[in-house]
């Protein structure tokens, strides 16, 4: 790691006389949710590294200040603290865990740097210091976050016809949240699901609370977790010789939840911004140069990959129009950000405003489906409407 | 009914991965009353090490060298963590120790196999079987007959076998065994190098049904201590009984009561007991003479 930083630090001293641009990338490296993480993190090297290519930002090249928050709250908030007032970024992207983002992005909001979530999807994270309780709000994000797609599971439920919806989610933060959401969005339509049932992080057996939600009869399964959970609740599902649709949050696309849940995951259906295809010429080099570069012929969490690349992009265009690295002026820049900025999910118009801090709209995900070790389009009219452009709809968040 | 029969046998295969992690600690409990709380890192250690072998040799052929590996690893517990600590006679040494050993070796496979969950090849089909009203997966099976056969085998050892005496000997009065020309030492590090070599064996065992990492082991071993009180320190049969009624307790539980309180009953039940009974349902209370 040290080897790795002084190495940059070393490649870039003679090409560039100025003062690199600190830039934090925070997220889980190691751990349960690492594959997320570490996507997330090469996707957002391999932006700084064209970047830099293209001779930087303001005449001076973007450094990535990296820490690894281990997907621990009271880790995040060290990190965050350290990143501020020791390495002084500029700004800091990452934020996996929805629970790390919220114990962590205050010490941002407090210091008036932009703090810019690229995964985590808490739909509270970019309300916590919303207006007008707070004169600016710092956090920004470009990734799905939990209404939108506890809505697109919820609708998507309903549209295939289920009537009796059952809700699995894991007990923490994140599971409990998109639970609330579901539950909130169902009853909008007047559905009360037939079974609400939890899981814990780990936990080996789910015959418990798949026989609850068969004998209430469901006739679809909508999961709130991550990888190895969601793969385990697969996995029950074919012990029990039961089958139904089973819909889940994004993290089903995630490495572990393909080799954990193996055959059983084929079918399974997840809302995902981005799609690992190579229509468009922007997101054919983005995946080449990904692949080349660490040596893989898959991204292992792809979500979270684009959304870190693209955040970069972004974040990089605010800096440019800000003219400068203060906080306050970086944050206005990217609530009206003049540029369009081509990213390999969606290019990015306007994609923040003082009210929206949301660079996603539900126009822009589309569904996933899990189909023998990869993630592919859920729909046919989305494969094939796969080369458009999907631009941020006006008023949407 | 078959709903019922369902819980029950999930509650019994997951009751039985508790039960083959506790059975290591009654080992070592009975000689030297000191446990290993790293139990769950040798659980971890035994199913990352088998996963690197399996490609290789297979998941059969794989199995003695696992063995192998816990014994020895046991042996080096006991050598750095505890002998240093019953030498001075420190009546917590040894829990700082062990659980500093579990640390460390948790860190080394982190950095060796990462912090990913892996999935592990299952040996036997990974579609479940139809046995009546219920279905099993083979790999539960395999769990039940594989944690059974594992202490019949310690129980054998330890009953047939002239270092088998000697443990029995030195868990029924060390101080006596040691008159009588037994190297009690040798004894204690042979019992921690059985009972890790238990839980390497229950790592694999389990592996292919539990996710396989560098905590996998946190979950369970936690879990496993509990079973291992109320069933009783010193009892093996105890062990057995105290994984049964606490996998049957959460699957039931979360079935009838709630998903969201799925450990509590198993919680309780350690406090009734520990309050009740503190030696375990199977343990043998015994008068201490000062």
């Amino acid at each position: 790691m040290g080897a790795l930083v002084c190495a940059t630090a070393l490649g870039l001293m003679p090409a560039q006389a100025a003062d690199p641009i600190k830039i934090g990338v925070t997220g889980p490296y190691t751990g349960g949710s690492s594959s997320m993480g570490v996507s997330m993190r090469d996707g957002a090297r391999l932006a700084a590294a064209e970047i830099n290519k293209a001779g930087g930002v303001l005449g001076r090249p973007l450094l990535l200040v990296e820490r690894d928050d281990e997907a621990k709250n009271e880790v995040g908030a060290q990190v965050a603290q350290e990143l501020i007032n020791k390495e002084k970024v500029v700004a800091t992207l990452g934020f996996i865990n929805t629970g790390v983002a919220l114990a962590a992005q205050r010490f941002y909001q407090e210091a008036e740097i932009p703090v810019f979530n690229n995964v985590a999807t808490g739909t509270i994270i970019t309300n916590q210091f919303k207006e007008p309780d707070y004169d600016a709000n710092y956090v920004f994000r470009n990734s799905a976050y939990d209404v939108l797609q506890a809505g697109m599971m919820v609708d998507e439920a309903l549209a295939q016809g289920h009537k009796k919806i059952a809700v699995l989610a894991d007990s923490t933060n994140y599971g409990q949240l998109g639970r609330e959401d579901i539950e909130k969005y169902l009853a909008t339509k007047g559905v009360k699901p037939v079974a609400v049932e939890k899981f814990n992080i780990k936990d080996v057996d789910m015959t418990a609370q798949l026989l609850k939600a068969q004998q209430a009869g469901a006739d679809v399964i909508l999961a709130y977790g991550i990888g190895p959970e969601l793969a385990q609740v697969s996995n029950g599902m074919a012990k029990l010789g039961w089958k139904v649709p089973m819909i889940t949050s994004w993290p089903s696309s995630m490495q572990s939840f393909i080799d954990i849940a193996g055959p059983n995951g084929n079918g399974v259906i997840m809302p995902q911004t981005f799609i690992e295809d190579q229509t468009l010429p922007r997101r054919k080099s983005f995946l080449e140069s990904y692949y080349k570069s660490y040596g893989v012929t898959k991204i292992p969490t792809p979500v979270a990959g684009a959304q870190g690349y693209d955040s970069v992009f972004i974040l990089a265009a605010a800096i440019k129009q800000a003219g400068s690295t203060d906080g306050a002026k970086i944050r206005a820049a990217l609530e009206n950000l003049n540029e369009r900025v081509e990213g390999v999910i969606t290019t990015y118009e306007k994609p923040f405003s003082a009210k929206d801090h949301n660079a996603i709209s539900r126009n822009m995900v589309v569904f996933g489906k899990v189909q023998d070790g990869k993630i592919v389009y859920a729909k046919p009219e989305d494969a094939k409407n796969a080369g458009v452009v999907r631009l941020k709809e006006k008023s949407s968040n | 009914m078959a709903i019922f029969l369902q819980l029950i046998a999930s509650g019994v295969a997951v009751g039985m991965i508790y039960a083959a992690i506790a059975f290591g600690y009654q080992l070592t409990f009975a000689t030297s009353k000191t446990l290993n709380f790293g139990q769950g890192e040798a659980l971890a250690l035994g199913a990352l090490f088998g996963l690197t072998l399996a490609p290789f040799t297979g998941y059969w052929l794989m199995i003695p060298l696992v063995l192998v590996f816990g014994f020895a690893l046991g042996a080096v517990v006991e050598r750095l963590g505890v002998r240093p600590a019953v030498k001075i006679k420190s009546e917590y040494g040894w829990i700082m120790a062990t659980i500093a050993l579990g640390i460390i070796f948790r860190n080394v496979a982190e950095n060796i196999w990462g912090r990913d969950d892996l999935k592990f090849p299952s040996p036997l089909p990974e579609s479940a079987i139809q046995l009546g009203d219920i279905r099993v997966l083979p790999m539960e099976l395999l769990i039940v007959g594989g944690a059974l056969l594992m202490m019949l085998a310690v129980e054998i050892f330890n009953r047939k076998s002239i270092w088998g005496k000697a443990v029995v000997a030195t868990s029924n009065d060390i101080d006596a065994a040691g008159l009588m020309g037994i190297n009690t030492q040798r004894v204690i590090t042979l019992s921690y190098s059985i009972s890790a070599m238990t839980a390497a064996f229950a790592g694999v065992l389990v592996a292919p049904v539990t996710l396989t990492g560098a905590t996998m082991g946190a979950v369970l071993a936690l879990k496993a201590f509990a079973v291992a009180i109320i069933g009783g320190l010193e009892s093996g049969l105890g062990v057995i009984v105290g994984g049964l009624i606490l996998g049957i307790a959460e699957t039931l539980t979360g079935f009838y009561i709630s998903t969201g309180y799925k450990d509590v009953p198993g919680l309780i039940l350690l406090l009734v007991v520990l309050s009740i009974r503190p030696v375990g349902l199977f343990g043998k209370a015994v008068i201490k003479k000062v």
